[in-house]
């Protein structure tokens, strides 16, 4: 029952989030808008058990990529343009396009959720697993039982790879004192006039 | 499928378990040591800490039992045959000569980041597990190692542009090339459902050179075949960019030329000859049954790399790059052994790289240890002209440069000429007879640029050569046992024969 009503609180926020994201006129609020949609299909994954790809979602979505957007669009600085007008002349063409997709997704969900006898009720996805309840490992137990005795090489190489790039990162960014000729002077930056200027 | 662990039984891995646990302290050793006092010098400490890890990782390569009844283990994601065994021995071996023989150079160029031997180290355990490695994952993990240190040991002069030039070109193409091996390792895995080189052979025994694919049989069809011969494709480029092979080499002169000396001598030195035994394991052990698909390719690149070899380096004025056109030529020989496909020529492939290996160490230890007074811009590069008249300046080392280089070009009494002729005579034996002929024509104009260094060593036409700096005794006494082994491999090269001939013959004991 609650794992049913979550459900419907999240697909909720998703769909109302993913719209906001194209109709929001600030870029900075769709991407935020994009965040929250990540975040809220994260916990329809939860919902379905696919947790190590849930967590996936907001460690590679949420923490890196979404926050690289949030960057690019602050350091743009994107003017906002009013589309309203133009909102009519797309329409039909967006609506052609989403008829097609939508129609795609009825079929495969057709196709597959057929034989379920729980179709023609509200509570469709309720139903009890008594194997659940007796023997039971989570995902990220059973990824963890293969990579911590089948690949346990591969993932000390990874754990390798990953301290070389942190020790790399840290070589190629640390300044140890060594003046530099990349530094910026800020007083030769500003005396710099149209004059004096090479133009190539 | 037996599920193992990561047990102490698994003693076959303890070399690369030590360099790796080592490589761990070594680090907390540093950042503690360079904590506590601002600045502190300890570049030359840590590099001997890593001699002798690398020393002892190498007597540990040494004394691992080989166990002939049982080759692979973890899950066969590892290997332990003679040739992993032979190719560690080498590589720990070459990659000790290079630190020890890059300390003049690093103290010279104030390149005081203790990090710089913590990278070479990195790499070195990427390239050990790179020769054992029995499946695509370790292989990729592997490169991933060695070359993820490489990229950072191109651009670690920061102050120069050149540098940092070559690192981002490095690490372009770098990951263009692995990004090229995994997608040939996935449409491998994709038609084979296995990543494992042992079971690709198992499954594919069916396939021999010259054989009909016979269609009717229910677990191969004709896509399939042909989806495999495309993803084995895909991973001989990636592995032929690593090597700057020559329609892939357009990287290689200029990131050799811009990242500092002693990287480059490191990375056109070590790690080819890990790379040709992955090569081997994939395209000799489980893949011979394509042996007419692949060989065609390769067949290309020799011919393409022999000719850019010889023709490119001619026109070089910098030592450098002359240097980087020789090693794709020499490339371009080492895979005309390859592409024999017979016993004979994966013994002559191991034979010419362990000689090229060698020969390009005491070169480029010379290309250090020559270090110009009066070098006011502290510059990295050499041009032809900085080593004029070195015979009489400093008569040993010309008399051991000019030695080595007869070897490269091939001349008649050195080591490096009885190479060649095997590999020419393999070549010849497995009727590829207008490629020998080509390369043989190829290495006669190849030979002019080494002898022009040679005139340049001996006979210019100017009065005073140039003063350089004193070289210390340690590298005195390296350089002159290099030049020993030249020596004693040209009187009896039958030792390097039987260690390689053993090599061929367990590589074709699978097969």
């Amino acid at each position: 029952m609650i794992i049913n009503i979550l459900f419907y609180l999240f697909s909720g926020i998703l769909l109302l989030s993913s719209l906001m994201v194209i109709l929001v006129q600030n870029s900075i609020y769709s991407v935020l808008f994009l965040v929250l949609s990540f975040i809220s299909s994260a916990g329809i994954l939860f919902l379905l058990k696919c947790e190590f790809l849930a967590l996936m979602f907001i460690v590679i979505y949420v923490g890196a990529i979404a926050v690289l957007f949030l960057f690019v669009v602050m350091m743009l600085d994107v003017k906002t343009v009013s589309s309203k007008k133009d909102t009519l002349k797309y329409f039909p063409f967006g609506a052609l396009i989403g008829g097609v997709f939508l129609t795609e997704i009825l079929m495969v969900v057709g196709e597959t959720f057929k034989s379920n006898p729980y179709e023609n009720t509200f509570l469709g996805n309720f139903h009890f697993n008594w194997y659940e309840r007796m023997d039971t490992f989570t995902e990220i137990q059973a990824i963890g039982q293969v990579v911590y005795t089948e690949y346990v090489l591969q993932f000390l190489i990874a754990g390798n790879v990953l301290l070389l790039a942190t020790i790399a990162a840290v070589v190629l960014t640390l300044n140890t004192g060594v003046d530099s000729d990349k530094k910026q002077v800020i007083f030769r930056q500003l005396s710099r006039t149209y004059k004096n200027v090479l133009i190539v | 499928m037996r599920i193992e662990t990561l047990l102490f039984k698994e003693i076959v891995i303890l070399p690369e378990l030590f360099l790796g646990l080592s490589l761990v302290y070594l680090v907390l050793h540093c950042t503690f040591l360079a904590v506590k006092k601002k600045n502190l010098l300890i570049q030359d400490s840590v590099l001997y800490l890593g001699v002798l890890v690398l020393f002892l990782s190498c007597v540990l390569v040494m004394n691992d039992c080989l166990d002939v009844l049982e080759l692979s283990f973890l899950n066969d994601t590892i290997v332990n045959d003679y040739v992993s065994f032979s190719s560690k021995i080498v590589i720990g071996s070459l990659s000790l000569f290079c630190l020890l023989m890059m300390q003049p150079y690093l103290a010279g160029q104030k390149i005081n980041q203790f990090e710089y031997i913590l990278l070479i180290l990195f790499a070195v355990l990427g390239l050990f597990l790179l020769c054992s490695s029995n499946d695509l994952l370790t292989a990729y993990l592997a490169i991933e190692l060695q070359s993820l240190a490489f990229y950072v040991l191109a651009s670690f002069k920061k102050t120069s542009t050149y540098s940092v030039d070559a690192g981002i070109k490095y690490f372009i193409m770098g990951a263009f090339s692995s990004s090229l091996f995994l997608f040939g390792s996935s449409l491998l895995y994709g038609v084979t459902g296995t990543i494992n080189f042992e079971e690709f052979r198992d499954l594919l025994i069916n396939v021999y050179p010259g054989s009909t694919i016979n269609t009717t049989l229910p677990d191969i069809s004709f896509f399939d075949v042909g989806l495999i011969k495309f993803g084995l494709i895909f991973i001989l480029i990636s592995l032929l960019f690593k090597l700057a092979i020559a329609p892939f080499h357009t990287w290689a002169p200029d990131v050799y030329e811009g990242s500092p000396s002693a990287s480059t001598f490191f990375f056109a030195v070590v790690p080819k000859l890990a790379i040709f035994v992955l090569l081997l394991r994939i395209f000799y052990y489980s893949f011979f049954g394509f042996f007419e698909s692949w060989r065609y390719f390769i067949v290309i690149s020799v011919i393409l790399s022999v000719i850019v070899g010889s023709f490119g380096g001619l026109e070089q004025r910098k030592l450098k790059s002359l240097l980087v056109y020789s090693s794709i030529s020499h490339m371009g020989y080492a895979l005309i052994a390859f592409s024999a496909g017979t016993l004979e020529s994966v013994q002559m492939l191991f034979c010419y790289l362990v000689v090229y290996s060698f020969s390009g160490l005491c070169v480029w230890s010379i290309f250090l240890l020559t270090r110009v007074k009066n070098n006011s811009l502290q510059k990295q590069n050499k041009d032809l002209t900085d080593l004029v008249l070195l015979g009489k300046s400093n008569y040993m080392l010309a008399i051991f440069f000019t030695t080595v280089l007869f070897s490269v070009a091939g001349f008649p009494p050195m080591i490096g000429f009885l190479v060649k002729i095997s590999v020419f005579l393999t070549a010849i034996e497995s009727s590829m007879y207008f490629i020998a002929l080509l390369s043989i024509l190829c290495s006669v104009i190849g030979t002019f640029y080494y002898i022009r260094l040679i005139k340049i060593l001996y006979f210019e036409k100017v009065l005073v050569g140039k003063l350089y700096h004193p070289i210390k005794l340690q590298s005195s006494v390296l350089i002159s046992l290099l030049f020993f082994l030249f020596l004693f491999l040209f009187i009896n090269p039958t030792i390097l024969y039987l260690f390689s001939y053993k090599f061929s013959l367990l590589l074709s004991l699978a097969v």
